[in-house]
């Protein structure tokens, strides 16, 4: 374990931990938006500002990506860092000015739309959330493309994804919710690519998609039946057992 | 010391109190469909409450990539819903279908034991749910059973 200072307070932290992590264990609040507790930080949003002390100067870092360690001191709340977050809020409310997420957090530093430059919305703040999700499942069908301005998630080429097995977990992160997953009949379309659901043989409620059951390697009764049958199905058994 | 949760349908009355008192602590409503533990009525008489086993290989934690689902030191696999990603990878791989997901909670559930004061316990009128030390004669009763399943599922996949 390590101690470090958040704010004046004395805060400990397991030695791997970020600065992020350490805070939010001690009930110290920092806005975030492309950070998840289960994936790896990426430092997209830099809405995680915080400044920490070094050689006696301050310095700003994003706290989600910065490796907490003894003795450090942090500080998150000054009107340095006020000002950098309302500045980031401005940039990403300037390109998606509808989001309810993104306009609660604005007005909570003060900030409002203002069109400085005159583009077409885009929902999608480019977190990464989907994609560092999509990685870890260990699909990786979806990446980012092209540069600059013009960066955004995709799947190879924009075609269909090939790895996509439709498990949503992309939709599922999203900040924005900005992933469209539709699901007609038998059928869900996510990225651009139609999956086939599968209905339980007992209830007929769908599932899962085919893709997810061979990603998985599942055969047997976790590929034919939902769970809540499943569950019936082990009680009945349970019973016969007894 | 480590608890079991101890089920015996033979003395269950299929009353549902426990889904009951699981969805109201769980979720603050009376909704079946929420609870952790569920209570399957076969024939008149006939019922069994259903619930997480805490299985020693679990095969949810074992396919969870982000770390969301793990043991505790009571040996409960327990989820953690800030981590869940929403995969539902662990609902499809629970062969019992102990882990199921919220749509609104946005993450996987499960029986965690209430953190070792299981709230299904107290509103069982029978005694069918029992949280026992996990003494000898609790997992010898649990063994037995475990031992009759596996030669059950042998029978049943030959």
């Amino acid at each position: 374990m390590i101690e470090l200072s958040i704010d004046g307070k004395r805060v400990t932290a397991e030695e791997d931990a970020t600065v992020l992590e350490a805070a939010r264990a001690a009930g110290i609040g920092i806005p975030t938006l492309c950070y998840h507790p289960g994936l790896p930080p990426d430092g997209n949003c830099r809405l995680c500002l915080v400044e920490i002390e070094r050689k006696g100067k301050r310095e700003l870092v994003i706290s989600c990506m910065y490796g907490a360690r003894d003795g450090l001191v942090v500080h998150t709340r000054s009107s340095r860092i006020w000002k950098a977050r309302s500045f980031v809020l401005k940039m990403l409310l300037e390109r998606t000015p509808d989001d309810p997420l993104l306009k609660r957090m604005a007005s909570h530093y003060g900030v409002a739309f203002e069109e400085r430059f005159h583009v077409e919305s885009d929902p999608c703040i480019k977190c990464g959330l989907c994609v560092r999700a999509c990685e870890e499942n260990g699909t990786e069908a979806i990446g980012f493309a092209k540069r600059g301005w013009e960066r955004e998630v995709s799947a190879p080429f924009e075609e269909p994804p090939r790895d996509c097995t439709g498990c949503k977990a992309c939709a599922v992160v999203c900040p924005t919710g900005c992933i469209d997953v539709e699901e007609e009949g038998d059928v869900r379309r996510i990225w651009g690519k139609d999956f086939r659901l599968v209905r339980c043989a007992l209830c007929g409620e769908r599932f899962a998609t085919e893709e997810e059951l061979a990603h998985m390697g599942l055969e047997g009764d976790e590929a034919k039946y939902c769970q809540r049958c499943r569950k019936m199905l082990f009680s009945a058994r349970f019973l016969v057992g007894l | 010391m480590e608890r079991v949760l101890l089920i015996s349908p033979e003395k269950c009355v299929g009353c549902g109190a426990c889904e009951l008192a699981c969805s109201f602590t769980k979720e603050g409503e009376f909704r079946p469909a929420m609870s952790r533990i569920s209570v399957y009525h076969f024939e008149p008489g006939i019922n069994v409450p259903m619930t997480c086993q805490q299985c020693d290989e679990a095969p949810c934690m074992e396919v969870c990539k982000t770390g969301a689902i793990s043991r505790d030191e009571a040996n409960v696999v327990q989820v953690d819903g800030d981590k869940c990603i929403g995969c539902r990878m662990c609902v499809m791989a629970c062969p019992f279908g102990n882990m199921a997901y919220s749509v609104e909670k946005k993450t996987a559930i499960k029986c965690d034991q209430c953190d070792g004061d299981p709230q299904c316990i107290p509103f069982c009128p029978t005694n069918a749910l029992e949280y026992v030390p996990a003494d000898t004669v609790a997992v010898s009763r649990k063994k037995l059973f475990s031992a009759k399943f596996a030669k059950l599922v042998e029978e049943v996949t030959k």
